[in-house]
């Protein structure tokens, strides 16, 4: 840093007034970027329930400026957010639907029922795609924000139509329609990676193009609908999100090769199982698609026959697959395990296949009361096969190959000994754990053990509930008893050499792991050693240098500094707030602030944790 | 369904009263009887089935229904006596209704069985024996009627609506049924009833097999008229085609030619395509502003589970706390445990989460904001290792007690044998700074502020202030010479004499002092500090209260006090001498001005945007300044860097008391009243290109706090990096490496 002249900085110039701007000099800064709102509807020439409606459809929001011209009560725009308001085509269609309005009310006020009614046949319609692109110029983008999204139109999905509040019976069906569109897909393919039944609903995660999704679904009960919300905002939230549902869904379909929209099966969707009726169209479209290259495959196999002999296993299981192609489409298990040994994609992730075998070959059975349309979605995205009470079941409740029950009763009234008795939380439970959790702690008529969500990071947040490490306990039983098997009976004993590699990736990852661990903790030896260094530094600086000291003196401040230990490595900590900048001292003090609200959170669980087995001890004796 | 219902009651009731009245009022009937002797000869249509009239009777009872009666029979009347004028049908209503009470009369008495299997809709024998009477009568009574025999007709057993819903559930015909509250039974429509219902909904005629469009039959017979009843030729209307029709129907063709009219167009649904193209990378650039995405809504943790674990839910008393609570600072989500997922209640607030989402979305100003998602422990600033910067004093080695009171102020002298302190018992003590022994004592009347050696080894003096007084005392230390040269230094015989003018006088006056063998100058106002001259000729002496003439340098060997010619701005704080150059440097409490003595003018204005000075030090190079304060900050100017702090230092949560620089090491250590002292690292580069280095070493503790003030002054050592501290528990002590 150049040292500049030691004279100190003189201002010659007068100060000009703040707030003065020569004539004709245009706005500079903040004041030029940014408009409040009443100055954006002015300018646009609408209303303010048009505007905001608009600002809805283009996502458009306030944003806050550096430096508020207006004042600070204001809310303010970009002017660029409004003149990209101001281009919009759907600006003009909303003026025409204005001035269409009012052509129909004259029409009825002038008694003329014809005409009004003819008019309304005629009402000027706009469609939102482009201003989807716009919102969203990737398709990534449009599935980054896909939470609200869902979440929105799987409430709607749950409400009730409502005259007043104008929620047409139509558009409940379509969120409907949407929503099981979006379960199908994610349980077809296996998308869905956490679920998490909580007070206010249920949480579902997926995964997809590597984007984290997560939404809520309330509880399929009666919704109540509060006075103090205004359903156009929501509404037209929802016309927004209706579209750019239906167009993720329409890319979704088509990335399996299944035509949107689908078209169900009048019975099963009258018989409100929607879900299970769309599962059944993916069957029977993805069947054709996915088995119609394959006889291609197959006649090319032909030819190759006649000069290998081998893949064997392969033909029969063509053949069995033809074979059930020919069969009649109502034998949906069949048709759901073709389906699934034939859609061997190459390009699924670990974590897909890993989810996909969760409940292989297990089959339930859902009692009337459980949460169907959660479990209908939730246990085939995890590999399962489900039936339910009811008509349009694929399978009934004699079947004798049913190995869960899913039950939510006080008693149980066992009729089969070959199946197990669960509660629903089992199969949540599993889903968040990816093992299968043993069933006795979720048998009929128990309180089942805590349901934990599986949306935190034990890690960061500094607490680990008792059955969390129960969970982690559970899988890593597993993960030993079942690994190494899949290793032995998987691969082939034919390439030792790739065994051989994988081996030695594994044993260089395992040593690299090993370095980096041995590294951690020769440099925490190593700071530990110098604070030692220091402290009897301290001392030993003393020690030499007291010849003229009495050794009781000595002692004296060696007890004093034994004990301060503690006190040295706050100094320390001190000595370095001392120097940093101020800016730096109060972000630090600040992230200090919140760890210890965190700890204190933490400190309040252990101890009614504490409480709570002192009470538990306490009773037993 | 509930037409028929209805229907079907209201024949029933009919049928009940015929026969309630014929019980109970058997008078009637025979007066009917009567009256039907007297009026023998009437039997007209009456006995029409269409009109269904033989079983609708009724008595006078009931007017209304009687006036139907006459309504009808004032048709049949008309129809069956076309011909007839107005007085032959009024006659004939008079007659119908007499007629009708006759035949009702006969029915009832003759064949009331018959009646009864007449109604070829319901085979079931209407059992309502209620009458006509409003239902409410027999709301809250237990029995529906009386059957023939005069018994209560027990009302079935209520169900309740949980059964009834169950029921209804169960059975697929339930919306067939209707409940038909006279007969106290449920009532299924029949097959043939429901077509009839729906016939009616469409507004057709009610049964099917009536045609509404059967062509028309003339019963007029036209052949066989002599006259037409028009002989009016034929109009051209009747076979020319309308102009204006033709006229209306070219408009409209040409209107939909020129495509004025446009036919309606199938609703068309949205069509559904690749919205984002096949590739997924489109290189497109949005041309508008950065779109600022939503945060995500926040994750779940285990609270809200329907299920936590015990340890989530809060106890009755900490819900009962957060009544207690700001509203704000409530927890907005109280966790509660249910035992199965059938229990879950619907969540009140679901739809209005989503709604305060929305809210958020499109009404939330939005900001970029970074988010610092670093260890805190890398804000810190890399020091270089204190290990280097060895030595420093880091333990307590020696204690100096004897005060009895706070030691307010410490010096050493130049060749550091020796430690003067001053304290507020009114003692002066001279130490020996190795042994800790206490060498000589002088006593005054009140506290002493400030003490000073001089800087000179030779002249081993110390300048003591103590209220409006400084002494000017003689150790007796060194050796002979410099002893005689001292009693020289310290003997005048005559105190000045006021000579000059009455100003000086009053600011300042020297005068022996025998009693502790110096000098003593009283000045006007109390002294704070007394600051020596490099050379130990001259030295300052600082009067916070003093105003314009509160800092005065005096001349020893002249035994000559001057004020100092530059205006002060605010209340002085203390004063020091550059060690090298010929600058004073005066600080006020919130300035610092350096003064060129030589050329009497100010140099320059340090603002050290401190509240208040308390203590300053300069670097032995002089061009480095530290300035402690009240409020705990340490500042370090660089007089060649600017007027502002090159560094500010927030290190204790007290008044920095004192600062000090080494005099050789690089070291300068600060105390404060919070009883700890700080040493610190200050390297300052000879290369103007560098910026001082400032590493905090230290904290050096030990003090006890007394009356709220803890480590009063601290000085260095002149040769070793010792640091001396005086503490207000009276105890004054040496830090060593």
């Amino acid at each position: 840093m150049a040292k500049p002249d030691s004279k100190p900085k003189q201002n010659s110039k007068p100060k000009a007034k703040k707030h003065y701007r020569p004539a004709g000099k245009k706005k500079e800064g903040n004041a030029a970027k940014y408009v409040t709102r009443s100055q954006a509807v002015k300018h646009l020439q609408v209303n303010l329930p048009l505007f905001r409606r608009l600002c809805i459809l283009k996502g458009i929001f306030p944003r806050e400026p550096k430096k508020k011209v207006k004042g600070n009560h204001h809310t303010y725009y970009h002017v660029k957010d409004i003149s990209f308001l101001e281009r919009e085509p759907l600006l003009e269609i909303f003026r025409d639907k204005r001035a269409h309005e009012k052509k129909v009310k004259k029409a009825e006020a002038k008694k003329n029922p014809d005409l009004a009614k003819r008019l309304r046949t005629r009402a000027p319609t706009y469609k939102l795609d482009k201003v989807i692109r716009e919102r969203y110029p990737t398709y990534i983008d449009a599935l980054r924000d896909l939470d609200d999204c869902l979440t929105m139109v799987h409430l709607f999905a749950a409400l009730p139509a409502l005259e007043r509040e104008k929620i047409e019976v139509q558009r409940i069906h379509k969120c409907r329609r949407l929503s099981h569109e979006w379960q199908a897909y994610i349980s077809r393919t296996h998308k869905l990676r956490k679920t998490f039944v909580s007070v206010k609903g249920i949480y579902y995660q997926a995964e997809v193009e590597g984007q984290k999704i997560t939404w809520l679904t309330p509880h399929a009960l009666q919704q109540v609908m509060p006075d103090d919300v205004d359903f156009n905002v929501m509404l037209n939230f929802l016309e927004v999100y209706e579209t750019l549902l239906a167009f993720i869904n329409y890319r979704l379909y088509h990335s399996i090769n299944v035509k949107y929209p689908p078209i169900l099966d009048p019975r099963l969707e009258a018989l409100a199982s929607d879900l299970y009726a769309l599962s059944r169209y993916f069957d029977v479209n993805s069947r054709t698609s996915v088995v119609d290259p394959q006889v291609s495959s197959t006649s090319g196999s032909e030819q190759v026959e006649t000069q290998k002999v081998g893949t064997a296993s392969d033909e029969s299981e063509l053949r069995l697959a033809q074979l059930q192609h020919q069969l009649p489409s109502n034998e949906p298990g069949a048709l759901m395990r073709l389906v699934e040994d034939d859609a061997g994609d190459v390009e699924e992730d670990d974590d897909t296949r890993e989810c996909k075998k969760l409940f292989r070959n297990l089959k339930f059975f859902l009692s009337r009361e459980v949460p169907r349309e959660s479990l209908l979605f939730v246990i085939p995205a995890f590999g399962g096969v489900v039936s339910w009470e009811g008509e349009g079941a694929p399978f009934k409740e004699d079947d004798q190959s049913i190995t869960h029950k899913i039950v939510d009763r006080p008693t149980l009234v066992r009729t089969s000994l070959s199946r197990e008795y669960v509660q629903p939380q089992w199969v949540y439970d599993c889903v968040n754990a990816r093992v299968i959790l043993p069933t006795e702690d979720y048998m009929v008529g128990k309180i089942p053990p805590p349901h934990l969500s599986p949306f935190v990071d034990h890690e960061s947040e500094g607490y680990v509930p008792e059955y969390a490490e129960t969970i982690k306990r559970l899988q890593a039983a597993a993960r030993k008893e079942v690994l190494p098997l899949p290793g032995v009976g998987n691969e082939d004993v034919e390439d030792p050499q790739k065994l051989l590699s994988e081996g030695i990736i594994d044993r260089a990852e395992a040593s690299e792991a090993a370095e980096r661990k041995r590294k951690m903790i020769l440099e925490q030896n190593r700071y530990l050693d110098e604070l030692k260094m220091e402290v009897e530094g301290v001392q030993n600086s003393s020690t030499p240098s007291d010849n003229k000291q009495s050794s009781s003196k000595e002692t004296q401040a060696r007890e004093e500094s034994e004990p301060d230990l503690e006190q040295i490595v706050e100094d320390h900590a001190n000595m370095s707030k001392t120097v940093m900048s101020r800016r730096k001292r109060k972000i630090y003090e600040a992230m200090q602030i919140g760890k210890q609200r965190k700890k204190a959170h933490v400190d309040l669980l252990k101890e009614r944790k504490k409480k709570i087995q002192a009470a538990k001890e306490s009773e037993e004796n | 369904m509930k037409i028929k219902g209805e229907k079907k009651k209201r024949q029933s009731v009919r049928n009940s009263k015929s026969e309630e009245v014929e019980e109970e009022q058997p008078s009637i009937t025979e007066q009917n009887k009567l009256k039907q002797k007297q009026l023998p000869s009437h039997s007209d249509s009456d006995s029409d089935p269409d009109y269904g009239s033989p079983y609708v009777s009724d008595s006078e009872d009931f007017p209304e229904d009687g006036d139907f009666d006459g309504s009808l029979s004032d048709s049949e009347a008309g129809e069956s006596g076309s011909s007839g004028d107005e007085g032959v049908v009024n006659s004939d209503v008079d007659d119908g209704l007499h007629n009708d009470q006759e035949n009702q009369s006969n029915s009832s008495e003759s064949h009331q069985g018959v009646e009864e299997s007449d109604s070829s809709e319901d085979e079931v024998a209407p059992r309502n024996t209620v009458g006509d009477v409003p239902l409410v009568w027999y709301k809250d009574e237990e029995h529906i009627g009386y059957d023939l025999n005069g018994k209560k007709i027990k009302k079935r057993t209520r169900k309740d609506k949980v059964e009834s819903f169950l029921e209804s559930a169960d059975d697929a015909k339930n919306w067939l049924k209707v409940y038909d509250e006279y007969n106290d039974e449920e009532v299924e429509v029949t097959k043939k009833e429901l077509k009839l219902i729906n016939r009616l909904l469409k507004g057709k005629a009610p049964h099917s097999d009536f045609d509404p469009y059967a062509p028309y039959v003339d019963w007029f017979k036209w052949d066989d008229a002599k006259h037409p009843l028009s002989n009016a030729p034929e109009p051209k209307r009747r076979f020319i085609p309308s102009k204006w029709e033709s006229k209306k129907v070219v408009k409209l063709v040409r209107a939909i030619r020129m495509g004025l009219i446009k036919r309606d167009k199938p609703k068309e649904e949205q069509q559904f395509y690749h919205l984002w193209g096949d590739d997924s990378s489109s290189t497109e650039k949005a041309n508008h502003l950065s779109f600022i995405p939503a945060p995500k809504s926040k994750l779940p943790g285990h609270e809200e589970s329907y299920n936590p674990s015990l340890e989530y839910i809060p106890t009755q008393e900490e819900i009962n706390s957060y009544q207690l609570m700001f509203e704000e600072d409530r927890p907005k989500f109280i966790p509660r445990r249910y035992t199965s997922l059938r229990s879950i209640p619907a969540y009140d607030n679901a739809v209005k989460d989503v709604f305060e989402r929305c809210l958020d979305l499109y009404l939330c100003p939005r900001v970029r904001k970074k988010r610092i998602n670093i260890d805190p422990e890398s804000l810190k600033p890399k020091l270089p290792s204190r290990r280097d910067l060895k030595p420093y004093p880091v333990t307590c080695y020696l204690e100096y007690k004897g005060h009895t009171d706070a030691v307010v102020s410490i010096s050493i002298e130049a060749s550091g044998q020796w430690l003067a302190s001053g304290s507020l018992d009114g003692t002066v003590r001279i130490w020996e700074v190795e042994t800790g022994r206490c060498l000589r004592v002088w006593e005054f009347e009140e506290a002493v502020k400030f003490v000073a050696w001089n800087p000179l080894r030779e002249i081993p003096i110390v300048a003591v202030s103590v209220g409006q007084e400084v002494f000017i005392l003689n150790t007796g230390l060194g050796d002979e010479e410099e002893q005689k040269n001292i009693k020289e230094l310290l003997h005048f015989e005559t105190p000045v004499a006021p000579d000059d003018s009455g100003d000086k006088v009053s600011v300042a006056s020297w005068h022996q002092d025998d009693k502790h063998e110096g000098i003593r100058l009283r000045h006007f106002k109390t002294v704070s500090s007394v600051e020596w001259h490099r050379k130990g000729d001259y030295f300052s002496t600082v009067m916070p209260a003093g105003e314009s003439r509160a800092v005065l340098i005096h001349q020893l060997s002249k035994k000559h006090t001057q004020r100092i010619p530059f205006k002060l701005r605010g209340l002085p704080v203390s004063s020091v001498f550059h060690p090298t150059k010929k600058i004073f440097f005066i600080s006020t409490k919130k300035n610092i001005r350096a003064y060129d003595l030589q050329k009497q003018k100010l140099i320059k204005k340090l603002e050290t945007g401190l509240r208040e000075v308390s203590s300053i030090s300069v670097h032995p190079g002089g061009d480095n300044i530290i300035v402690g304060s009240r409020e705990g900050k340490l500042c370090w100017f660089d007089m060649d860097l600017s007027s502002k702090p090159y560094r500010i230092l927030k290190c204790h949560p007290k008044d920095i008391t004192n600062v000090a620089f080494h005099r050789s090491y690089p070291l300068f250590a600060s105390c404060s009243d919070d009883c700890t002292a700080y040493v610190f690292h200050g390297m300052v580069y000879s290369d103007l290109n560098q910026n001082p280095l400032i590493v905090p070493l230290e904290i050096l503790r030990g003090h006890t706090s007394s009356n709220g003030r803890g480590v009063m002054d601290c000085k260095f050592h002149p040769r070793q990096p010792w640091l001396f501290t005086a503490g207000a528990d009276s105890v004054i002590k040496l830090y060593c490496h």
